[in-house]
């Protein structure tokens, strides 16, 4: 809380802080990654899953996932697609600019339900971002997970992210790291599977009563994974996913991101599936 | 207890100007009937709700909420004096009360409540509607009551804010009937009241089949007008404007009966059908909000009604949800 000049308590509820960008990262050429960091060395206190709302003076604002652990001190990190004018504008930025964040704010991963549990992290696109967050989270607490397996599909080869990480992830001992693209064109230099990534389901060996699997991708992924998991015997209660709707506050007041009587950036965006797989228009 | 001539009303509310912001209804010089300052228009307290819903004085249509000075925004500066408001129908404070709670929950919403903590809420009731007829008494909810008897308005204060503003009130009336008044009011009966609960019951049961939402839709034209006069509907955008280098970041009333309301980067629309919409401002607040909040959150002030073009405000549908479906 701050005090204006005339004395009445106002909040920062809506009041940005100002947080300056270390570096910058291409992660395909649509997509980049700002590593930044918070003032007076604090940190930004999220757990995997939240989001930040990102503000440019003159531009608004616009609710982007958190990418990194908070298991990473000193630092954040928000992977944008340049989808429109405030995400061109943060394209533009550089090393030492300065934007704005509100946050964290919304629901996170139920980590304690995971605790002991074999994770199965199914990402489709830009959805790899917020759960790099929790794929960090695990590999920075990897005794309290069982095994974690991860699967990720893009559109193509040049449009997925985190490409380096994806190697990493695939030669740790900790991981399972399957991944697939949906085409390929000539001339690209790809070694990988091809194919929508419900194919990469049913060769698993799951343990339906011992995993929970999180789902975090485009609106038309939901529905097909969902189908393939609950043939391998997982059911909504063994399933969390994280949904994207159009937000302006944040914080539960602009009723821009309301599902029937859910509110995704309060009660969300993460939720168990069980909550929210009889609300018209969720899934 | 104490009691005001329509005459004297308007010299205590003058008298209040010093200490708050008065706001009453006035007759501004178009002919319109709106809320203003006591200069703008000659008082006009009779006549029942006022057009535009009251509440919003606290989150108007256009608010400045932050001011950026190069990348710096702080808070825009509020009110410098408390708002006294008068002309509240019982509805209204209904819908208020509901709102102040909305606004609270979660996030305490410190825009909001920079206006809203200190003002005081009066409400209009008795025989003061259009062409005399009777308005249901608040009898709470607002910090106090002005209860017209057909000559003079009987003050109930409710609230410790409300018991100030009675204190400055001298005249005195010993012969008010306020409890015949508060019959009167009891009696009004409200048809309305019971199909609302009963279409919010069919709602909640799923009986209410989506070809009803695409009837309703094929006759909205999606002007906004249901949204924009409801004292319920809170929905905002938020844009920012470039005044000569000061930033100001405003927040404005937004309607779900726009294609574009939820319409995400990726082109993916959860409300991309009219019948979706037609649905979601009804089911809102028949259905969703009463699993949320545990109540309806429609008090029928009768504002969509009067300004639907297409006579597809709730009350109408509610009465055809209940006719066909119940
Ligand atoms: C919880 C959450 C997490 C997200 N995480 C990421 C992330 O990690 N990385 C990423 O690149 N993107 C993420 N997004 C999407 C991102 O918010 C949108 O791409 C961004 O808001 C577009 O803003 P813009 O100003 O650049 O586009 P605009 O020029 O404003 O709009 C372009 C299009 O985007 C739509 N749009 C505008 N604002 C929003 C909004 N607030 N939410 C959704 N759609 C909007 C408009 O309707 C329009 O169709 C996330 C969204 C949500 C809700
Ligand atoms: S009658 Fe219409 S305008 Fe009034 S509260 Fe109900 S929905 Fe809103
Ligand atoms: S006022 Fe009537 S016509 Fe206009 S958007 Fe609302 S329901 Fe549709
Ligand atoms: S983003 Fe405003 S209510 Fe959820």
């Amino acid at each position: 809380m701050i005090k204006s000049k005339n004395e009445a308590i106002v909040s920062q509820n809506y009041v940005p802080t100002n947080c300056e960008i270390l570096s910058i990262t291409t992660l395909t050429p649509s997509e980049k990654l700002f590593k930044i960091k918070m003032p007076n060395g604090k940190e930004l206190g999220h757990m995997p899953g939240q989001f930040v709302q990102v503000s440019i003076p003159g531009l608004t604002e616009a609710p982007i996932s958190v990418a990194s652990s908070p298991t990473r001190k000193g630092y954040f990190e928000l992977a944008v697609r340049n989808a429109g004018t405030l995400t061109g504008a943060l394209h533009k930025l550089d090393e030492g600019d300065y934007l704005g964040i509100r946050g964290p704010f919304g629901s996170c991963f139920d980590i304690e339900a995971m605790k002991g549990k074999n994770l199965l992290l199914i990402s489709g696109g830009c959805g790899l971002a917020p759960m790099r967050s929790l794929i960090q989270y695990c590999e920075d607490n990897i005794d309290e997970f069982e095994n974690v397996k991860i699967l990720y599909g893009a559109k193509n080869p040049e449009q997925m992210l985190f490409k380096d990480e994806i190697r990493q992830w695939e030669e740790s001992r900790h991981f399972n790291c399957l991944y697939t693209v949906d085409e390929i064109k000539s001339g690209d230099n790809y070694k990988g599977k091809v194919g929508l990534i419900t194919k990469l389901i049913p060769p698993l060996n799951i343990d339906k009563n011992n995993t929970i699997a999180v789902i975090i991708g485009p609106p038309v992924m939901y529905k097909f994974v969902i189908a393939e998991l609950m043939k391998k015997g997982i059911n909504e209660e063994q399933i969390i996913v994280s949904l994207e709707r159009y937000m302006r506050c944040g914080i539960g007041k602009c009723g821009h991101c309301v599902i029937e009587h859910k509110y995704c950036c309060i009660d969300g965006p993460v939720f168990w599936l069980k909550d929210v797989m009889e609300l018209k228009g969720a899934l | 207890m104490k009691a005001l001539t329509s005459a004297e009303m308007k010299s205590f509310l003058k008298s209040l100007t010093g200490e708050y912001d008065v706001r009453a209804p006035v007759r501004l010089e178009d002919g319109t009937r709106a809320l203003g300052h006591l200069d703008e228009g000659r008082l006009a307290i009779e006549g029942g709700p006022i057009a535009r819903k009251p509440n919003d004085i606290f989150f108007p249509q256009f608010d400045v909420i932050l001011n950026a000075k190069g990348n710096k925004f702080k808070v825009a500066d509020s009110l410098q004096k408390p708002l006294f408001v008068i002309g509240f129908t019982a509805e209204d404070c209904e819908c208020l009360e509901f709102v102040d709670k909305f606004y609270s929950e979660n996030f305490r919403d410190e825009i909001y409540f920079a206006k809203r903590d200190k003002a005081v809420i009066a409400a209009v009731s008795g025989k003061c509607g259009k062409d005399g007829e009777m308005l249901k008494i608040a009898g709470g909810k607002c910090d106090l009551e002005f209860i017209y008897d057909g000559s003079k308005y009987i003050v109930c204060a409710y609230t410790l804010k409300g018991k100030k503003i009675e204190e400055k009130i001298k005249c005195e009336e010993k012969s008010a009937k306020i409890d015949e008044l508060k019959k009167l009011s009891d009696s009004i009966h409200n048809e309305d009241l019971e199909i609302l609960k009963k279409a919010g019951e069919l709602i909640r049961k799923n009986a209410v089949p989506d070809d009803f939402w695409k009837e309703i839709a094929n006759r909205c034209i999606s002007c906004t007008a249901c949204n924009i006069a409801c004292p319920t509907c809170t929905c905002f955008d938020v844009c920012d404007h470039d005044r000569e280098r000061v930033i100001e970041r405003i927040r404005m009333w937004d309607s779900c009966q726009l294609d574009g309301f939820m319409r995400e980067a990726s082109g993916h629309n959860p409300l991309g059908e009219e019948y979706l919409r037609a649905r979601r401002r009804i089911h809102h607040k028949l259905a969703a909000d009463y699993e949320r909040w545990g109540h309806i959150t429609c008090f029928l002030c009768g504002r969509c009604d009067d300004v639907c073009p297409t006579n597809i405000g709730i009350k109408s549908v509610n009465r055809e949800i209940v006719k066909r479906f119940g």
